[in-house]
């Protein structure tokens, strides 16, 4: 009888499936797979295509540009723990029954659902030569000149990691507060009758309940750190000089704009291993601490 | 002699110590406001100071000091940004983009999850375990692959080459899968008994089983939808046919010197989403902190 269900259901089961299968198969598996021997040649809009081995790989290596975009990507990371541990202290303080908290929680996501143009826009005058943020600054006597903080290149990159970090605080502080809400209310009950101070209450429920949701913001933050795109794309378009050029913009204009794609499927790949390499090592580290999300 | 003071000290003390609790808690009580209204004020204020700008034609965003609250109000900006802009077309443009990606999503998460959740089969953990890596490894090339992909199925300039790509991800099949996986099997086995087709089985009895799962996907994907300007830029040639964040980056660089316009346009573009997410708040916020739990 058993036996006889599992076989009837198969037909059903892949007609079903068939379609989504396809579109996964050709947009999400097929790209990992073809960019591999893509990498091996010189395929571009111009010229004949030929098989060039590790070409690609050992020019990758070579070149200034890319090796300067890796290193912004890297630097990029920089803002993951700033914006954790800023959205965990948002969402501790939007926890409450406060009358009003649900309009201050709405107030803070709307960053997240704006484009990134608009936001970039926006950002882009406030943070101009005669611009608002200088004019404040200024008054309140923080700096003593104007900066033109997108178009000066020790400061470029982390004026973008600033507006990441303010158009991603919403977002985490989302997922913490459901995290936080989800943390059993007699756990602090019975740690009051215990004695424990907030401070301890804080160390001992809040941190540890909280963990699994640090790891997986982190993570999905990281990720998105490394392979930050948008906010140079659409604000500095990687200057001034090399200043902001991530890896996934310089992949993107070597494969859109100059159309070169056996060498940015050789660029994507490398940071894929990247990407990869440093997601195992963040998964090791939280076995290490013995504490399993899901 | 000793007891009635002692008595009244106790007593004093009681009342002391209930004064102070109350101050505590009002004080705690402002200071948690007053942290509340500064946080606001930082994620709301560039939203804020573009709205004054687009209310006052004429106002040089990058005079010094620069303006920030309305000294006078006018809506010229706005009418003529919408007469010169043709904004119907381009919400128009964003629509079929979005209304397509929805539906197309919706009919393969749905189909694609069923089977995964509910029905026998061989081979049903492959396909699960196919689809988790591709979550884990990540194709940095992607868009180029996806280009040429496109480009081969002759589908550039089209909308459809637009929503292709995205037309299904590994995301939404886990959120309907797990959505799936709470409706109990009674259901479709009384359909079976009852002589139903699978087709009739899912539609008339799992789909309106799965709604709140619908409303996340939709959700998210509309935000997604209308959001996006990267991938409408690259696959289509006629910038007639941009949804309306693309057009934004288009109208920037077009009009740069018109301050006004671009604030109005701006305001015009994020104001649909902004208002959509205030209405479906709830739902919203349950369906990300569930993407978590998930």
């Amino acid at each position: 009888m058993r036996r006889r269900t599992l076989a009837s259901d198969a037909l059903p089961a892949w007609s079903f499936m068939a379609p989504g299968l396809l579109v996964i198969g050709v947009f999400v598996l097929f790209p990992i797979l073809y960019s591999i021997p893509l990498a091996l040649t010189n395929y571009s809009v111009l010229g004949e295509t030929d098989f060039v081995g590790l070409d690609n790989f050992v020019k990758a290596f070579k070149d200034d540009s890319f090796i300067a975009s890796l290193r912004n990507s890297m630097t990029y990371v920089i803002v993951v723990p700033v914006l954790q541990l800023l959205s965990i202290l948002m969402a501790i303080l939007v926890n409450s029954r406060i009358p009003g908290i649900k309009a201050f929680r709405a107030a803070y996501y709307i960053p997240v659902v704006t484009s990134m143009v608009a936001v970039a826009l926006m950002w882009n005058w406030l943070l101009s030569q005669n611009g608002l943020v200088n004019y404040i600054l200024l008054e309140l006597g923080i700096i003593h000149e104007k900066i033109g903080w997108l178009s000066t290149s020790s400061t470029a990159l982390y004026v973008l990691m600033f507006i990441t970090l303010w158009k991603g605080l919403g977002y985490y502080m989302m997922l913490y507060l459901a995290g936080l809400q989800a943390i059993p209310a007699d756990l602090y009950e019975a740690a009051i009758v215990d004695g424990a101070s907030a401070a301890q209450r804080v160390r001992h429920i809040t941190i540890p309940l909280l963990r699994p949701y640090v790891f997986f913001c982190s993570l999905i933050s990281l990720m998105g750190a490394i392979r930050v795109f948008d906010e140079m794309f659409v604000l500095t378009n990687g200057g001034p000089g090399n200043a902001t050029l991530t890896s996934s913009l310089y992949i993107y204009q070597e494969g859109i704009t100059k159309l070169n794609y056996g060498y940015a499927s050789a660029l994507g790949l490398i940071v894929s291993v990247i990407v990869g390499v440093v997601s195992i090592v963040v998964f090791r580290v939280n076995q290490k601490g013995g504490v399993n999300p899901y | 002699m000793n007891q009635p003071s002692m008595g009244r000290s106790v007593q004093s003390l009681e009342r002391e110590s209930r004064r102070s609790r109350r101050l505590r808690r009002i004080v705690t009580l402002s200071v948690g406001y007053v942290l509340l209204l500064l946080l606001a004020l930082f994620m709301m204020g560039p939203f804020l100071w573009l709205l004054s700008v687009s209310l006052m034609p004429g106002k040089n965003v990058f005079a010094f000091p620069p303006p920030i609250f309305p000294t006078f109000v006018k809506l010229t900006n706005y009418t003529e940004v919408w007469g010169f802009i043709n904004f119907p077309k381009y919400i128009g443009n964003t629509l079929i983009i979005t209304a397509l990606g929805l539906a197309l999503n919706l009919a393969l998460s749905l189909t694609t999850a069923y089977p995964l959740a509910k029905m026998r089969f061989k081979g049903r953990s492959l396909v699960f375990a196919i689809l988790v890596s591709t979550m884990i490894i990540p194709s940095s090339t992607a868009l180029v692959v996806h280009y040429l992909t496109i480009g081969w199925f002759g589908l550039i300039g089209s909308y459809i080459g637009v929503v292709l790509p995205s037309a299904v991800s590994v995301f939404n099949i886990f959120l309907m899968r797990q959505t799936f996986m709470g409706v109990p099997d009674d259901i479709r086995d009384s359909g079976k008994i009852d002589g139903a087709s699978e087709v009739r089985i899912f539609l008339r009895l799992m789909v309106p089983m799965v709604k709140p799962g619908i409303a996340v996907i939709l959700l998210l994907e509309f935000m997604a939808y209308w959001n996006n300007f990267l991938w409408p830029i690259v696959v289509l040639d006629d910038p007639g046919k941009y949804p309306l964040a693309a057009a934004l980056t288009y109208l920037n660089g077009q009009f740069a010197y018109n301050f006004g316009w671009i604030a109005a346009g701006t305001i015009l573009s994020v104001l649909p989403i902004i208002l959509v997410f205030l209405f479906t708040q709830r739902y919203y916020m349950e369906g990300i902190s569930g993407a978590v739990k998930g």
